[in-house]
């Protein structure tokens, strides 16, 4: 029986999830403001709704993972964003978790594919 | 920015708690219009009032948007939380609406209408209660077996967005009040409910008093607008924001109820009194130059009121009318 496509939209959520923060902390290592972030973000293959970025961005602002301030650039205030020294720490550890995660997922899938 | 994006950011704003609602709606403000001016230089033109709502979907509703900022996760969730209250508002002020009307009639029919308000509250109570919990079950249901996210974002038209950067929706409560007061005069005009006219004076000597006949040629002017202001007041309970429609309907119940204000200053004095027995024509002449005075305070205030109101919605008109449709290159 196929899968329900709203099961399975569920599930890529889920899995989107935790990596889109990932993605979100690796950008900020340089400095950018909402569009322009949303923008690389897109240009790597990261599709993110603004709806849901900048609640993200302001929820790790609040964690200390990221710092931001208000600045006027080509005749309009826009808010940047860059990691804080936290959050470059928790960038560091999240990606080596992601490494090891990713390796493990690799083995598991590719053990399952040869069953 | 457009007319559309500021009916966005204000019906964010108002959703968001007060303390980082300025900040976070600026940020929205400068990504939307990042978002525009991309688009416009890939049009090679402002957009159209159509594509601005396209852009403006994809952001997400209002109420969806704001609710990713809050995080509140109980029995209803973030997504259809928003909606929760302005729901049971509508549905809990219905009804209580209704039977506040239905007891009020039967009040004026009683013989003891005080006992029979107050047996009626019981009623209103259970009924509010008996409402709200229906409301919060249909709620939890949608929240169980729906998709609350598809709904809300199915659920919304850009275009269809209040203008509430214009004026603050209006409370429940505000609005209330003011339709009880609106049914009240109402029927103390229709002489549903006597009003005391005996002004009594020294020594148990008092005198009647009585509208002057000014008043009985704008008998069904001052009735109609009376009627629309308590449909003005029963729309604010259940559409409380700004809209271009409701103002016009104020600004036209001010201006002919200033036309009526003039129609009585024009008939003065406002009041005939009836001397009663054992009254002296100096204290007849006393009690009518007070009546009078009474009268010419209390209208001429309400005259000064309804002029600043009427000038404050019609400004309200303009600045409406100044935001533009479309174009982003516009700043407010």
């Amino acid at each position: 029986m196929p899968i329900a496509e709203d099961i399975l939209e569920a599930l890529r959520l889920e899995l989107r999830r935790g990596t889109l923060i990932l993605a979100v902390l690796g950008t900020l290592r340089a400095e950018q403001y909402g569009y322009s972030l949303k923008t690389r973000l897109s240009e790597a293959g990261v599709e993110i709704d603004e709806g849901a970025l900048y609640p993200m961005l302001r929820r790790l602002e609040s964690q200390g993972l990221l710092v931001s301030e208000w600045r006027e650039e080509g005749k309009r205030q826009k808010r940047f964003y860059r990691l804080s020294d936290d959050g470059a720490g928790a960038l560091e550890q999240l990606t080596a978790e992601w490494r090891a995660m990713n390796a493990a997922l690799n083995s598991i899938l590719q053990e399952g594919g040869r069953t | 920015m457009t007319d559309l994006v500021e009916r966005y950011l204000a019906s964010v704003q108002r959703r968001l708690p007060e303390a980082t609602a300025k900040d976070i709606t600026a940020e929205l403000r400068e990504a939307l219009e990042g978002r525009l001016e991309a688009k416009a230089a890939e049009l090679g033109r402002d957009p159209s009032t159509d594509e601005v709502a396209a852009v403006l979907k994809t952001f997400g509703a209002p109420a969806v948007v704001a609710a990713r900022y809050e995080g509140r996760m109980h029995l209803i969730g973030p997504v259809l939380y928003p909606w929760f209250w302005p729901a049971q508002r509508t549905a809990v002020g219905v009804i209580v609406a209704i039977l506040v009307v239905l007891s009020a009639i039967r009040a004026l029919a009683s013989d003891n209408p005080i006992q029979t308000v107050l047996q009626s509250l019981d009623n209103v109570l259970g009924w509010g209660l008996s409402v709200f919990a229906v409301v919060t079950l249909v709620f939890v249901l949608v929240e169980r077996t729906g998709d609350p996210v598809k709904l809300a974002e199915n659920c919304w038209d850009p275009k269809s967005l209040p203008r509430e950067h214009i004026r603050k929706p209006r409370s429940m409560f505000e609005s209330g009040i003011s339709l009880f007061f609106d049914v009240l005069f109402i029927l103390f005009w229709m002489r549903f409910i006597p009003f005391p006219n005996e002004l009594p004076l020294r020594n148990d000597a008092s005198v009647a008093i009585t509208l002057s006949p000014a008043w009985s040629v704008v008998y069904w002017p001052i009735l109609a607008l009376a009627v629309l202001a308590a449909a003005g007041h029963l729309h604010d309970i259940v559409r409380p924001a700004w809209s271009r429609l409701r103002s016009a309907m104020s600004i036209v119940g001010y201006a002919c109820g200033l036309g009526v204000l003039w129609v009585i200053f024009q008939g003065r004095p406002f009041a005939d009194v009836q001397p009663q027995p054992g009254t002296s024509p100096e204290e007849l002449e006393r009690a009518l130059r007070l009546v009078d005075g009474v009268f010419l305070v209390a209208l001429g205030i309400a005259a000064l009121v309804w002029a600043i109101t009427l000038g404050v919605e019609v400004h309200r008109q303009i600045k409406a009318g100044r935001v533009p449709l479309t174009g982003v290159r516009t700043a407010m």
